[in-house]
Parts: C-alpha cells; structure tokens; sequence
C-alpha cells in the first residue's frame, strides 16, 4: 500500500480513491478526484491553474524548501517489519507535520504581513481627498466642528499637524 | 459538432444505453450548452465489443483487428479479456495474413477497471495481444505497458514479454 500524490493538485491519494491513467509511453497519471482528471482531459497546464499546489509554490505562495519535506521522499527500498520502528514512525509522522503546518502558516503569515504602512497611507490620503462624498466641502469651511477628529498617523507626521489646524 | 456527436455515440450499442449510458441523454441534452471543449472531455469509454477495431501490439504480424466476439461477458471485453477478431490490417510478411480469425488477450483499454484496493486504472486506447487457443501468444515481443490484471487470468507469458507492467 502507498499513499499517492495527484499529478495535478498534488494532494494525497488514499487507497480507494481515483483513477490512474497509463498513457502509451508507460507513464502513470495518478488523479485524486475527477476535477483534477477532467483538467487533465482538457490539457490544463497545473503550474497555471490557480488552486494547485504546483501553482503555488511556483508563484512563492507557499513553503518550496524545507527539511520537513525530505521525510517525505519516495523510498522504493522495503524495510523488514520490526514493530518498534513503525511505532516510532507514526509517532514521528504526527510531530514532523505538526511542524511541517507551522512552518507553513507563518510562511503565508510573513507573506501577508508588509502591507499595514501602504493601507494607512491609503487610508488617509482618501480620507482627505474624498470628504465630499460624506459632506459638501462649503458646509466644512463653515462650521469647523463638523470637520474630522484627529487621525494618529504615525507614518506621515505632516498630516497629524494638519488635522488639529483645521479644527 | 453534430456529426461528431453521432460519430462518438454510434460506438455505444443499443444494448448498452440501460446499463451504462443513463448519462447518455443527459450528456446529449446538455451538449449544445457546453462548449466543445466540455464536450470532448465527457466522453463515455465502454465495452470492447462487436466490430471494435483494436491496435495489435506484438510482432505477429497483424497491425488492426476486428472485435467479433467477445469471450465471457454480456455486455463487451474489458481489460484482461480474451476476444475473437478478424484480422484487417496485416504487415506484408507476418504470421498471420488479413482475413485471418484469431484470439486474442485485451491488453490496453479506454475503459477503466477497478482493481482490488479500490482505484481505477485506464489507458490511452485499445490494444490486443494475439494469442493461440491455449492462450499462448503467436508474437514473441509486446509493446507499450500492460496491466497486471493479466497475472490473475494466467497470461504469465505476456507479462514476461511485456516491457513494462502498469
């Protein structure tokens, strides 16, 4: 028994479930479900289509090198059972993708992070520009309360001396 | 579009649309909606039956054959099969000669076979292997993978001669 992986998405194929088509050079498509087989059929390419972990970690989304990954390698060599190292392997199967998870999440995570700075600048730039959508700039000059309270913007000093000259 | 559509379905015999084909009229309602594209991709791989023209994959001298009966099984051959076929198609100086009634083993099918941990195996075409009455092939090479479903029905040989097992 062995656990596959789907030449197209590259999720994990259990026993009992997919197909596998031979082509006539003898090379083996394993599909995890019919989605990834119809795409296949329709000669997509997996590095383009968004949701497949080729695209992916082609395109920096996701973790491409880390030593996790070497646990998972393709071993074609049979061991002889001895019921200490399948134990010690299941246990270590869970902690290696515990870990392997982790590294993962704080790979998007990092991925995510950089961009609070340009969302402020953005945020107040339009704040400034497009206030007469909310309220008709000569009722502003007028009556001065009706202005905006103080915005803390730590990026822009500029602005911040702003705001408490219009009040 | 429409002579393809007839020319993809003629495959499929009356006798089928009860089992197989209850996608059959859904498919062929919804086709005009898809585009073509969907369409290919739909296709419905059946039985090896009555005048399936399979590709010959040893040395035997045979190139084509024709389905004429399937050996056990109502409805077709499937993959591990052994089938009567008319030669068609025939090297000029090959064992067997066009016109020739032969047996052979399916080797290679489009429809998909289950195996016994549960998935599914299927290949690009359909492929034959002649063999002689006893089940012993007349080629001495065979081309292109084969499947091991061919060791539970005793075609040991084939296998051996086969360069690669699926």
């Amino acid at each position: 028994m062995r656990i596959e992986k789907c030449w197209f998405c590259s999720s994990t194929i259990y026993p009992g479930h997919g197909i596998q088509f031979v082509r006539n050079d003898a090379k083996i498509f394993r599909f995890c479900r019919s989605k990834c087989h119809k795409n296949f059929k329709m000669k997509r390419n997996p590095r383009k289509v968004k949701w497949t972990k080729a695209y992916r970690r082609l395109h920096g989304k996701d973790m491409t090198q880390d030593s996790t990954f070497e646990f998972e390698r393709k071993r074609n060599r049979p061991e002889r059972y001895d019921r200490n190292l399948t134990e010690n392997t299941l246990k270590a199967i869970k902690t290696i993708d515990k870990v392997r998870s982790r590294r993962e999440a704080k790979h998007i995570e990092k991925r995510k992070k950089g961009k609070k700075a340009q969302v402020m600048r953005e945020a107040v730039k339009e704040l400034e520009q497009s206030i007469s959508l909310v309220k008709a700039p000569s009722v502003l000059k007028e009556d001065p309360s009706l202005t905006l309270p103080k915005i803390k913007v730590k990026v822009s000093q500029a602005q911040a001396e702003n705001q408490p000259m219009e009040e | 579009m429409a002579a393809g559509l007839v020319s993809k379905w003629s495959r499929v015999g009356c006798s089928l649309l009860a089992g197989h084909c209850n996608s059959f009229s859904g498919l062929l309602s919804a086709s005009h909606e898809l585009g073509f594209n969907n369409f290919l991709s739909q296709q419905q791989r059946t039985f090896i039956q009555m005048r399936t023209v399979l590709k010959v994959v040893d040395n035997s001298g045979a190139k084509k054959v024709m389905c004429i009966q399937a050996l056990k099984g109502k409805k077709g051959a499937r993959l591990g099969d052994t089938i009567v076929a008319s030669v068609k198609e025939a090297h000029p100086n090959g064992k067997v000669k066009k016109g020739k009634v032969v047996y052979g083993v399916v080797v290679r099918a489009a429809m998909q076979r289950g195996r016994c941990d549960g998935s599914e195996v299927k290949f690009d075409d359909n492929a034959v292997v002649l063999v002689d009455k006893q089940g012993q092939p007349i080629g001495t090479r065979v081309f292109g993978p084969v499947p091991h479903e061919l060791r539970k029905k005793k075609h040991i040989k084939i296998l051996t001669l086969a360069k690669h097992v699926a």
